[in-house]
């Protein structure tokens, strides 16, 4: 029942893309500022969670809000139009299955392509219901007659934003808009903004295309700018300067939408709804979800400000949205040519690298006469990823120094599809040195063959590059090194420098033990105050609905991931806690053993500063990204990690940590 | 181009080898680690042993790195016997190296340079007992090789009234030929457990540590993966059934250096296992078998690998001739009372320059009134010349400490620091050394 009561109040929520349930809480009250839309609505909704329990679909309703809101939408488009009796409720709960199953249709369509259903199933089934209506000579006599709201007056030109904000709940009414306008600015500053511009952006333009500045205020279908404007400017793509860009171009290209439509629809007596809205939208993430397009949301949260703050996040920690592959080597070596590189890095093949061991700015001892007088030539070559080899040769002859095989440029290669799906592919390996085969699967970090200098190679040297198939020659893609060193320094989710000697970073299958946290294991701790212990601690491990891990203390969780390289922590729920004061001690630890590491990381804007920066940040953060970043440096050393906050201890021989020191606190592992 | 007396050469191997042509290749080294070896050899003389302290630290990290980054407790211990110049042991020993000592000689050695006995690990067949009790008392890290060594240890502590940390060594089958079943215990007739067995009735000694060295030049990686698993397998079971914490496995040395073996064609980067390939083969193997809660530390007596290719032999050309099969004979100063290698080794030979001609084929003799001072029989070399200086490696490894004081005096060693300075770490021999200790009986002076 609670969760029945969730639902439909989310459902609210969605058709102004919020998630909130005390917004969807107050809209809900508000749709029955005129009863008959209220009613109606609700009517839908129950009915279509019928229709949906009849069909055994509750998983489906339960997970995509769309099925609900569409129906929603399309009972309150009835009951704005006609007043309740039964003949009204039987047409309601027939387009209410209707809606579901045009909603379903549009969703197993479009969402391979990462297009969302929006609400043009409503759009769709108004057009029925209103073209159907016209013969339910029954109904016309209960035709609505233009009910008047509780009215304030307000200068016509800020009025009109109002009331096309009401109109999307069919409630053209200057206090229904006030009131969601309010939600708006209080849930979310960038909605609230978007909503204005795009409100008089739409107007300005139609205006300019009409001639008349006060028609074009007064157009009934002015909302539809408001939606498009929001959900191009912060739901379906992130809230980033670049987008606001597309939300008006969007806008502009729905008044003309609006327009022509108009002059068809009215015809039918057909009102236009959403249709403009549906189509633009779509339109344009149909053309940036096929590109790739990087501004793209790929996952929503509840607001715009919190998309960004969870892609900024990413993007600072963990790089752009490329495969990341580890180095194919141990040990120091050099980069000899990088993306775009200078030789042969081009085109098709423009991302590639290509490394070699430098000492004192020459790869070779000697004259370099020969392939063994090149410090890299046979060494050993190590899987970058975790992936099975899909395609191998190992039989071509190491060439003479100076000299190519223009027939075989790839020489002696491995291709291995890594776990993650991509492509890798190494090259110019020595003749007879590859220790795997075809199928086999191969470690991160396992020895895999020796650098040579078969293939179109000058001079020995070991080519990387992250392909798009998994066929010799396939045109690469751009990625980027999980994991390297230029010293004590270590880089993540970056491309190494040329002219730089580049460390590799092997994973510790030690390291991988002690933080490989089962389910259920627990981490108890003294906690000492001052030197004095004050109370005890423990922390269990623990799974979500989707699969997510966190450390919890009961009330708060902590959420972590591990790769073979790495431990870290991407999230905290919950109030303060040693458990929060843990993300910022460590949010992430290198499963890598060096004597010493130092490294950036970028905590979340919730750990580090008040509420009341924070939402002035995020604000700001959408034109200037680069504000959002909270840069820590931190400083692994003997099984320890430092930093401004305190100190983590690791410990030597068991899971976990040993002792957690900040301010004057001080968690001590109980034995 | 000075005038050459014409050769007649075979060219029915191929003109153009994967390697370059045998006629014209030039192997040309003009420096090490920077110095030109025509100044070392104006300045020290020739021969010349150089060892270069830029290549034996990076060598030593190299093969730290490939330890380290895969496990957390790695311990090197320096192969007294490899090379036990005062200064070289203390560049290991800088480098955080404990001391490897095989007799009571190079445990002395150890000491004197400043050691400490809980530093040393006491290795070999014979460990006279008055070392043992010195080891005992300082602590040191004894290996037993037999049962009369584990005898001896109780009588000490017996004596001293104090349970003797020890460790035994273990040989054992690793699939490699020929296999080292000379020293300790072994491990699959069971004679290693039951020597642990015995350890234990006798209560006087107690087993920390297992050590086991599996051969030389060991060209498979694998083998060590073989014998770490044994190892690990006999500790899990040892600390099962007696209750002892084995802290430690030792898993010898044996690493191959680059060095060109006889009779291998392949270069040595070709077939000489990477340092990675060795710490995988022995990392991955604690990892899959070990039982016990803690990760036991992991000693390694690496010697050959590390210096091998650090050390050099610089020696001039002090005649030629031609032999009446045609090859070009070349006299050296330097021959294998210096090279005790060569017997295994086709070395590195490198010129000093560029010479004009084209390659012959040409016998290396070193200076000794000997016909088996062949430094090597068949190599491919353009007419060199009277005073050329030819630059032999690797020789850093067991070339000095096995090198022999015979017809002709030892010669001088030096040492290039990081900086590019040149360090003379022994004095060349003189009459004084080879006569020094030596007694002439009153009776057979000549006046």
């Amino acid at each position: 029942m609670h969760q029945t009561i969730a639902l439909i109040l989310k459902s609210y929520a969605a058709i102004l893309f919020l998630e909130n349930r005390a917004a969807g809480a107050v809209l809900m009250a508000l749709t029955f500022l005129h009863p008959n839309v209220g009613a109606s609505g609700f009517f839908a909704l129950a009915s279509t969670i019928l229709f949906a329990e009849f069909a055994r679909m509750r998983q489906a309703y339960l997970e995509h809000g769309f099925y609900l809101y569409n129906s929603l939408l399309v009972g309150m488009g009835i009951g704005y139009l006609f007043s309740p009796t039964p003949t009204s409720f039987v047409l309601i709960f027939l387009l209410s299955v209707l809606t579901f199953l045009i909603s379903f249709m549009i969703n197993t369509l479009f969402s391979p392509r990462r297009i969302p259903t929006l609400s043009l199933p409503f759009s769709i089934v108004t057009v029925i219901a209103y073209l159907a209506a016209l013969n339910y000579a029954g109904l016309f006599s209960t035709l609505v007659q233009m009910h008047h709201l509780a009215e304030i007056t307000l200068p016509p030109s800020i009025g009109a934003y109002f009331r096309a904000l009401g109109t999307i709940f069919f409630l053209p009414s200057h206090i229904a808009g006030i009131v969601m306008a309010l939600l708006l600015l209080a849930i979310s500053r960038i909605m609230f903004v978007m909503s204005i511009a795009g409100f008089y952006t739409g107007t300005a333009i139609h205006a300019l295309l009409i001639g008349s500045w006060s028609m074009a205020l007064s157009d009934p279908y002015g909302f539809n700018y408001i939606l498009v404007s929001i959900a191009l400017g912060g739901v379906f793509l992130l809230p980033l300067r670049h987008n606001y860009f597309f939300a008006l171009l969007g806008v502009a290209l729905s008044v003309v939408f609006v327009d022509a439509t108009k002059i068809f629809f009215n015809y039918y007596a057909i009102p236009v709804f959403t249709l403009p809205f549906n189509t633009v939208v779509m339109a344009l993430l149909f053309l940036l979800a096929t590109i790739g397009y990087e501004g793209f949301n790929r996952v929503i949260k509840s607001t715009p400000e919190e998309s960004l703050a969870y892609y900024l996040q990413t993007l600072f920690r963990f790089g752009p949205r490329v495969p990341n592959t580890g180095l194919p080597f141990t040990g120091t070596w050099n980069v000899y040519q990088g993306f775009d590189g200078k030789w042969t890095h081009k085109g098709a093949w423009r991302h590639a690298y290509d490394f070699v061991i430098e000492k004192e700015g020459r790869t070779y001892k000697n004259e370099g006469n020969l392939p063994q007088d090149y410090y890299c030539f046979g060494e050993s070559v190590v899987a970058p990823v975790s992936g099975y080899v899909v395609s191998c040769r190992g039989n071509l002859p190491d060439n003479p120094i100076g000299t190519v095989d223009r027939i075989n440029n790839w020489g002696n290669y491995l291709i291995l599809r890594s776990d993650e799906g991509f492509f890798v592919e190494l090259s110019h390996l020595m003749q007879y040195s590859l220790a795997v085969k075809e199928g086999d699967y191969v470690h991160v970090g396992q020895i895999v063959a020796k650098c040579g200098n078969s293939g179109y190679s000058p001079q020995p040297h070991l080519h990387i590059q992250v392909q798009k198939a998994g066929f010799l020659g396939s045109e690469t893609v751009a990625f980027r090194f999980g994991a390297y060193r230029i010293g004590e320094k270590m880089f993540f989710n970056d491309l190494p420098p040329l002219h730089e000697p580049i460390d590799s970073v092997l994973p510790s299958p030690n390291l991988q033990m002690q933080f490989g946290f089962v389910l259920d294991e627990t981490f108890s701790f003294d906690l000492y105050k001052n030197d004095r212990c004050v109370d005890s601690v423990t922390w269990k491990v623990d799974m979500n609905h989707l699969g997510e891990f966190y450390l919890t203390d009961g009330d708060n969780r902590l959420y972590f991931h591990t790769t073979p390289t790495l431990f870290y922590f991407y999230h905290y729920e919950g109030t303060e806690s040693p458990l929060q004061k843990l993300f910022a001690l460590a949010p992430r630890i290198p499963l890598t053993m060096a004597e010493k590491l130092r490294y950036r990381d970028y905590l979340p804007l919730y750990l580090v500063e008040p509420k009341s920066r924070q939402l002035f940040v995020e604000f700001i953060a959408s034109f200037v990204p680069s504000r959002y970043k909270r840069e820590f440096w931190y400083t692994m050393h003997a099984f320890s990690i430092h930093s401004s906050f305190g100190t983590v201890v690791l410990s030597a021989n068991r899971k976990g940590f040993e002792e957690i020191r900040y301010d004057q606190t001080v968690l001590r592992r109980r034995s | 181009m000075k005038y050459q007396k014409p050769t007649i050469n075979r060219v029915d191997f191929a003109m153009m080898s994967k390697y370059g042509s045998p006629l014209k290749t030039q192997n040309i080294r003009t420096n090490i680690s920077g110095i030109e070896v025509k100044e070392l050899v104006e300045k020290y003389g020739s021969p010349l042993f150089v060892f270069s302290q830029k290549e034996i630290e990076e060598k030593f990290h190299r093969l730290k790195d490939a330890f380290t980054s895969r496990y957390p407790d790695v311990a090197f211990g320096w192969s007294y016997k490899t090379n036990y110049l005062n200064a070289i042991c203390n560049i290991y020993h800088k480098l955080g190296s404990c001391a490897e000592v095989v007799s009571e000689f190079e445990y002395e050695k150890a000491r004197a340079l400043g050691i400490e006995g809980k530093d040393i690990i006491f290795n070999g067949p014979y460990k006279p007992k008055e070392a043992l009790k010195t080891a005992v008392a300082e602590g040191a890290k004894i290996h037993i090789d037999h049962l009369f060594e584990i005898n001896d240890l109780e009588e000490i502590a017996e004596e001293t009234g104090v349970r003797i940390p020890v460790a035994i060594r273990v040989n054992m089958d690793t699939g490699s030929y020929p296999q080292w079943n000379r020293f300790g215990f072994n491990y699959e007739s069971g004679e290693a457990f039951e020597a642990v067995k015995r350890i234990h009735e006798g209560g006087l000694l107690y087993l920390t540590g297992l050590h086991s060295h599996i051969g030389t030049f060991m060209l498979d990686a694998e083998a060590y993966g073989t014998e770490t698993a044994k190892l690990i397998r006999l500790k899990n079971r040892i600390e099962k059934e007696f209750g002892y914490t084995i802290e430690y496995i030792d898993i010898g040395g044996g690493f191959a250096s680059k060095n060109r073996l006889k009779g291998i064609y392949q270069a040595p980067e070709v077939i000489i296992p990477t340092p990675d390939d060795y710490a995988q083969a022995i990392t991955e193997a604690i990892y899959t078998h070990n039982e016990g809660e803690k990760l036991p530390r992991l000693y390694l007596e690496t010697g050959r690998h590390l210096i091998d290719e650090a050390g050099y032999l610089l020696t001039g050309v002090q005649a030629y001739k031609r032999f009446p099969d045609g090859t070009k004979g070349y006299i050296l100063d330097a021959g294998v009372n210096l090279l005790y290698t060569a017997t295994w080794y086709n070395f590195t030979i490198e010129l000093d320059r560029h010479y004009e001609g084209i390659n012959e084929p040409s016998t290396l003799n070193g200076p000794l009134c000997m016909n088996i001072d062949v430094i090597t029989d068949h190599i491919m070399l353009p007419p060199l010349e009277r005073g050329s200086i030819l630059t032999i490696s690797p020789a850093g490894a067991y070339n000095y400490t096995q090198s022999m004081q015979f017809i002709r005096y030892r010669p001088p060693v030096v040492l290039i620091d990081n900086d590019g300075k040149v360090h003379l770490i022994k004095e060349a021999d003189d009459l004084e050394t080879v006569n020094f200790k030596e007694r002439l009986p009153e009776y057979l002076k000549l006046r």
